[in-house]
């Protein structure tokens, strides 16, 4: 009895214990199971987690940019194909004049430029600028103009802007090391308008362009929104820096070109003589002008060699320009060919260390007197010289000597101070004297320019971005 | 004057001379990555013994349907070698960057190597997958990427399609459930091929990985042999990815002549033997037999004989309302 009931217990134990144990068996298999779709399902997520992120890091590169930094305002599409800018320059100058000889009102303060710069590309390959100008006593518009960009080499610019003729000119305004361009400025056109053909080759090694113009005459301050004139002027420049991206440091600075214009005829109209208003100083005193009734009456060419050089803190600028113009007098018929000559060269040196460039200085410790930061510091010198054609004053028959001068020689010192990439103020003192005037002590109350040397200190605070 | 102009013209020329070095941008689908990482070192040398010249050679990787939308949006490739000759078609038509019949401009259709899709499964195969049936079975996890922005994707798709009409004697009614079971069985749409990739291989995602024959190699090269088995399905579709230059890039750029010797020089002995190193099947007889070990014989399918070209196959298939968005639910 007891052996059938310990067989009994012990059978039914087994079968109890076997079953038991293939139960826990079917769980664990179903666990497992379990457990790798679980862990399936969270790879899953994850990935997906990973790919949205992948799309949202997509997503935010097509979506518009904004910035806002030393180079102004910048709205760009995500693809960079539209792209609009807003840049600005403000120049608040003063202009101090001694041993003027008793000239009243030239000293005081001005706004030389205030400029809202509007930029842009549109389609990629289309840009655009448009830039009034609220300085001085009247409103004009500097710039405006549409350029297509094939290629960097190929581009295709039509509006109002900088003629390609001088270097010096060409400079952007921001960058000048002077309150005032050079005597052989006078000899080129500013802005002026028409079409032209640009682009750079070589990566930057060589630059040109070459358009047609309305023909603007010698340097004058202020520039028309339209042509007086039929005739029109071809411009050409081309400009080399052989070394620009060589490993020879010395002369990765070099360029040297050569600028130049072509107008055939340039006759008279009602509205203008096609002559220059006149050639001024640093002081933008008037030294040199025809008389009111010659006119330009023929071809007039120019000519401007030109070169720089930046190598480290220094750099060096220079600059000769021929204007070549025939002219008449109408009352008289008498004519000539006028050759006008002048030729700049300046120099300046950083003592803060920082690189020489035709495009700025960027400090390398900007303005920061808590941390002992004091920006950049330059020194300027230039030399320029103007010289009329001396036909012009022969006989009194075209300009008169006793009230103008044949002949300009300026000499400028200066020293400059970049606080930062953006903020600039500038002091320095020109003097200019003239040859050529036979007009002696004018009257009480004359004013003539040519009668004594100009001496000018001129400082300035500039705001560029 | 004169004088001064000649010696400006000498002095650019004398600058212009000697050796120059020229950029050239590849704009590639996704697993072309080290195809084109080794051939552009070849041409590169090529080049340079020819002409003097360093070309540098940038790539773009991507969706190819992506990467043609890219092109189109402005990225100024100069040449692309897309996954399918619908994408490039796109440039031309929509970029107009190039002309209408670019493909006949280069031997073989512009495809100077050729691949097919087939399955990357876990070592030991461990679904038993053996042909497209068995991938659409319940409980089997698929990966690959998605056939709107991915030129593998539609090979991949289409592939599975034509073996659902063949087994259904034609019934397209019968091959789009196929293909509605089949995209059932995929947790997730990668944007390209090599996403898949990393989903499968790395994330560890899914069963079985529908993968361009050359992608599967890789996946053994880099992961090793004994994560992966390659399976060859019965049927699977003859892929062509075409090359061409973008001729208004490299009219812009300068860069024609480099660019049309960069597409030449994939039909060469050295750039045929690349491609089949890198497990794409080379056009060349000599290339071909060089690497035919390594590929596996099955029946290819075209599509321009299954599908009536690309245009029907993108139009009826891949476009806004075609037959992939009406059977995927994500």
């Amino acid at each position: 009895m007891k052996l059938n009931r310990w067989l009994f217990g012990t059978i039914i134990g087994t079968q109890f214990a076997c079953a038991s144990f293939a139960a826990d068996d079917v769980d664990v298999q179903a666990l497992k199971k379990q457990i790798q779709e679980l862990d399936q399902k969270v790879r899953i997520l994850e990935r997906e987690r990973e790919i949205d992120q992948d799309s949202a890091a997509t997503v935010a590169k097509a979506a518009p940019k904004i910035s806002l930094g030393a180079s102004g305002f910048n709205f760009s599409s995500g693809d960079s194909n539209f792209v609009a800018q807003l840049h600005g320059l403000v120049q608040f100058d003063s202009r101090t004049f001694f041993e003027d000889g008793g000239l009243k009102g030239n000293d005081g303060f001005l706004i030389r430029r205030a400029r809202p710069i509007f930029q842009g590309t549109v389609f990629h390959d289309f840009d655009y600028q448009f830039t009034p100008d609220f300085g001085g006593s009247t409103v004009q518009i500097q710039d405006a103009y549409l350029n297509y960009r094939y290629s960097p080499w190929f581009q295709v610019q039509a509006g109002k802007f900088k003629s390609p003729i001088g270097l010096e000119a060409l400079q952007s305004d921001p960058a000048t090391l002077f309150n005032e361009r050079s005597l052989a400025t006078d000899l080129v056109p500013n802005r002026d308008l028409g079409i032209a053909l640009k682009g750079d080759l070589f990566n930057g090694v060589a630059s040109y362009a070459l358009g047609v113009f309305d023909g603007a005459p010698d340097y004058a301050g202020s520039t028309a929104n339209l042509s007086s004139q039929d005739s029109k002027a071809v411009v050409a420049r081309v400009f080399f820096q052989p070394w620009k991206n060589s490993d020879v440091n010395a002369l990765r600075g070099l360029g040297f070109g050569l600028g130049g214009s072509y107008e055939g005829d340039h006759p008279a109209t009602n509205s203008a003589t096609g002559l220059t208003s006149g050639y001024t100083t640093d002081g933008q005193q008037k030294f040199f002008s025809y008389k009111t009734d010659v006119f330009a009456d023929g071809p007039h060419w120019r000519l401007s060699p030109q070169a720089y050089y930046y190598y480290g803190p220094f750099g060096l600028l220079a600059e000769y320009v021929v204007s070549d113009q025939q002219v008449r007098k109408s009352t008289t018929g008498q004519a000539a060919d006028l050759q006008n000559k002048a030729w700049e060269i300046s120099g300046s040196w950083l003592l803060t260390g920082e690189d020489a460039s035709y495009t700025g200085v960027t400090p390398l410790h900007p303005f920061n007197p808590r941390n002992n930061q004091w920006g950049a510091w330059q020194l300027v010198a230039r030399y320029g010289e103007l010289n009329v054609d001396d036909n012009a004053f022969v006989g009194s028959v075209f300009a008169d000597p006793k009230k103008w001068a044949s002949g300009a020689q300026a000499w400028t010192v200066g020293l400059n101070w970049y606080l930062n990439k953006n903020f600039r103020a500038n002091l320095s003192f020109a003097r200019t004297v003239f040859s050529g005037y036979t007009g002696g002590t004018p009257s009480p109350g004359t004013v003539i320019t040519a009668a004594q040397p100009e001496n000018v200190l001129f400082s300035r605070l500039q705001l560029a971005f | 004057m004169k004088t001064l102009l000649k010696i400006l013209l000498v002095a650019s020329v004398a600058i212009s001379a000697g050796a120059k070095e020229v950029k050239l941008l590849n704009v590639s689908y996704d697993p072309t990555r080290e195809l084109y990482a080794e051939y552009n070192a070849a041409f590169t040398k090529y080049w340079k013994a020819k002409t003097g010249d360093d070309v540098v050679i940038s790539q773009s990787h991507g969706g190819s349907g992506k990467q043609a939308q890219s092109v189109i949006n402005g990225l100024e490739a100069d040449v692309v070698t897309l996954a399918l000759a619908y994408d490039i078609d796109a440039i031309a038509a929509q970029a107009r960057s190039l002309p209408a019949d670019w493909q006949k401009r280069l031997p073989n259709n512009s495809t100077p190597y050729t691949s097919t899709i087939v399955f990357l499964v876990r070592k030991g195969n461990p679904k038993q997958i053996k042909d497209w049936d068995d991938i659409v079975k319940k409980g089997v996890s698929v990966v690959v990427p998605n056939p709107k922005t991915s030129g593998g994707a539609r090979w991949a798709y289409l592939a599975a399609y034509a073996y659902a009409l063949e087994k259904n004697n034609h019934d397209d009614a019968a091959a789009r459930d196929f293909i509605k079971q089949l995209y059932k069985n995929v947790p997730v749409l990668d944007s390209g091929a090599r996403g898949s990739t990393v989903t499968f291989a790395q994330r560890q995602i899914g069963d079985v990985l529908l993968a361009w024959e050359n992608e599967a190699h890789l996946a053994l090269k880099e992961f090793g042999e004994d994560k992966f088995d390659i399976v060859t399905p019965s049927i699977s579709v003859l892929a062509e990815p075409p090359v061409s230059i973008v001729d208004k890039t490299v009219k812009r750029h300068g860069t024609t002549e480099v660019a049309k010797a960069y597409l030449d020089y994939l039909y060469s002995d050295e750039g045929q033997d690349i491609a089949g190193k890198n497990f794409y099947r080379p056009r060349s007889e000599k290339a071909a037999a060089k690497y035919a070990g390594q590929f596996a014989s099955l029946k290819l399918v075209t599509i321009d004989g299954e599908f009536g070209g690309w245009t029907k196959a993108q139009k009826t298939h891949f476009a806004d309302g075609g037959v992939f968005d009406q059977i995927f639910q994500p």
